[in-house]
């Protein structure tokens, strides 16, 4: 058997085998046994099962179960309640005030947390419910949340993250500063937009008079909802940042930050602890067991010669390296209207990683780059996951085509700032590199 | 049936209660974690355990908790075509596709068994400064693949269930969530 057809019976098994509903995890696991056992026999088995004993006590990976408990603690911590009211007390009589304090409250929460779900299920419920109420438009309102939604995953500390430094084997500490210009610029990108939105045509954003009455006192004591997002965004980030904790350290101190958190929000009892525990085991086995596979499958890619094929037959191109590029994002962006984006990176990331290192792009730009689109497929039908969870919160009256409608100009917003990351490597690379330590 | 109603009923238990379990070794990696951070930095006096130990619990941790997930049809999976097909038919392609599972599940023990139980047998220890014995991280994985067999096992006869158009025969008298 040759290599590039034992490599197209693989990729055509997995592909069949995923389009059934067999869980990824398992389609990955089963063929990359079966090819593992028929190209090189039981001994190569063995060092499979070693490989997967190493994953078990990586210490990276044993971020993913920590910044996701963390998540689920502050989600239920009511801090965001917190900063909601805080927010509607300052923004609401500010043109397209709510809109913009929608996404100053998503920019705190995704550098808080790491998951997705989290923003956006909060805002649809506090956020959507009062800025239609004041009249907003409902394809600004649903826009802000779906997109302010998807800054975690660019956003430090992020799951996504992790899971693409751990397969690009580069810092997550690096990777994670690295995300934090790309996704301030995307936030301000939101901002910008709905300030000049709203300038333009105010109708869209009725500013309110009712709420706006309360006096200074009961707003300066409102930004005290600040201080605990504030102290923990500092704490994580900032001990990373200056080399002080490695990422995971990092983590445990910030699972301590969100339980004080929520015990003074007085929001921390048995149940809603022994809730966010089982959210962090279901999330972080699920992504942890589709490792074990898709790290056996990408062996035999690379073993049987599929890297070699790859950079061949592009060397042989001889493209433009941006043509090149484009042709991966593209062929990442395809994939993410059907795969989660984990499985993505744990399956492309090692196939792409040598062409990229060819053609000489970075490897942590390369992977911000990634984790930009990776928000377009998180907010674009048919299988954009923040749609979804928007979808289980907003009121019936509102159907799926208004919320596709609603995230064109932020989609398009998104490829402004992805084309901006692209030309201007720097803002990508330069915070990394003022590390202490890397 | 109702032999096989219970015997699905049991398994799934046990896989809840496993799952449970070792969903609270994250307490453990929280709280170790921790300590070392204070430790290291307000007393300068570094442990060698503490990270390692935590590094030690992740894979049982992940791996028990699996076979539960299944169960609650968490693995992430794409759903396309799957979820458009009629329930009778999306049961008949489970029957031919659960089998997989069974088979990746039953590679891994043939495998990691011998290794877990050799690492047991002379001792194994980590070579790190703290130097602890690994088997009883090691044995999680055969631990968890024997568990993930049996759920499938539940799964598949739940499918079969499904095909046939029969009641689930997990559901009474514990009903169960079918999809998460």
């Amino acid at each position: 058997m040759t290599s590039e057809f034992t490599l197209l019976i693989m990729f055509t098994g997995l592909v069949v085998l995923i389009l059934t509903g067999l869980p990824l995890a398992f389609a990955l696991g089963a063929l990359a046994m079966l090819f593992t056992l028929l190209l090189w026999g039981p001994n190569a088995l063995v060092i499979t099962v070693l490989q997967t004993f190493d994953t078990m006590t990586s210490e990276v990976l044993l971020a993913i179960p920590l910044y996701v408990l963390m998540a689920a603690l502050l989600q239920r911590s009511g801090i965001i309640d917190s900063l909601y009211r805080a927010m509607e007390l300052w923004f609401s009589r500010v043109s397209g005030g709510l809109a913009v304090g929608t996404v100053v409250i998503c920019t705190i929460m995704a550098a808080m947390t790491g998951i997705v779900g989290a923003a956006v299920a909060a805002m649809g419920i506090l956020a959507l419910p009062s800025m239609l109420k004041r009249g907003y438009d409902e394809r600004l309102a649903l826009g802000t949340i779906c997109a302010g939604g998807t800054l975690g995953i660019l956003i430090p500390p992020s799951v996504i993250t992790i899971v693409y430094a751990v397969t690009a084997q580069i810092s997550v500490g690096q990777m994670f500063i690295g995300g934090i210009v790309p996704g301030l610029l995307l936030a301000s990108l939101y901002i910008g937009y709905i300030v000049l939105r709203t300038l333009i045509s105010p109708q869209l954003a009725p500013v309110g008079n009712e709420a706006g009455q309360a006096d200074w006192t009961v707003r300066v004591r409102a930004l005290g909802a600040l201080v605990l997002p504030t102290l923990i965004i500092i704490g994580v980030l900032g001990s990373i940042y200056f080399g002080i904790a490695t990422p995971t350290e990092a983590a445990a101190v910030g699972v301590f930050g969100a339980l004080i958190s929520a015990a003074l929000e007085r929001q921390l009892d048995a149940e809603m602890f022994a809730r966010s525990i089982w959210d962090a085991a279901r999330v972080s086995a699920m992504i942890l067991w589709i490792t074990i596979g898709a790290k056996a499958f990408v062996a035999i890619f690379t073993g049987t010669g599929g890297a070699d094929f790859l950079l061949g037959f592009i060397e042989g191109l001889d493209a433009n390296r941006y043509v090149v590029l484009a042709a991966m994002m593209l062929i990442l962006v395809f994939l993410g209207m059907f795969l989660d984006e984990i499985g993505i990176i744990l399956l492309c990331v090692p196939v792409f990683l040598p062409v990229i290192e060819f053609l000489e792009f970075d490897v942590l730009w390369f992977g911000i780059i990634f984790l930009i689109s990776a928000q377009m497929a998180y907010i674009t039908p048919p299988f954009g996951y923040t749609l979804f969870y928007l979808k289980g919160v907003v009121p019936k009256s509102i159907g799926m085509l208004t919320i596709y409608y609603a995230i064109v100009p932020f989609f398009i917003l998104q490829v402004l700032g992805l084309l901006i990351a692209v030309a201007f490597p720097q803002l990508v690379l330069w915070l990394p590199r003022q590390m202490i330590g890397g | 049936m109702r032999g096989l109603s219970r015997l699905c009923r049991v398994v799934t238990a046990v896989n809840r209660a496993v799952a449970m379990g070792a969903s609270a070794l994250v307490v453990a990696m929280v709280a170790v974690t921790c300590y070392e951070v204070v430790v290291r930095y307000a007393f300068d006096a570094p442990t060698i355990w503490a990270i390692e130990l935590a590094r030690l619990l992740l894979g049982p941790y992940f791996l028990l908790v699996g076979p539960y997930i299944l169960h609650l049809g968490g693995h992430v999976n794409v759903d396309v075509l799957y979820a458009r097909l009629p329930r009778r038919i999306a049961g008949a392609v489970d029957v031919l596709t659960i089998p997989i599972i069974m088979y990746f599940a039953a590679m891994l023990l043939i495998y990691s068994a011998p290794l877990a139980y050799s690492s047991f047998a002379v001792g194994e220890t980590s070579t790190s400064a703290w130097n602890p014995q690994v088997w009883p991280s090691k044995l999680a994985m055969p631990v968890a693949v024997v568990l993930l067999f049996a759920q499938a096992l539940v799964e598949w006869a739940r499918a079969v269930a499904r095909a046939l158009g029969r009641p689930d025969p997990c559901a009474p008298p514990a009903p169960e969530k079918l999809k998460a």
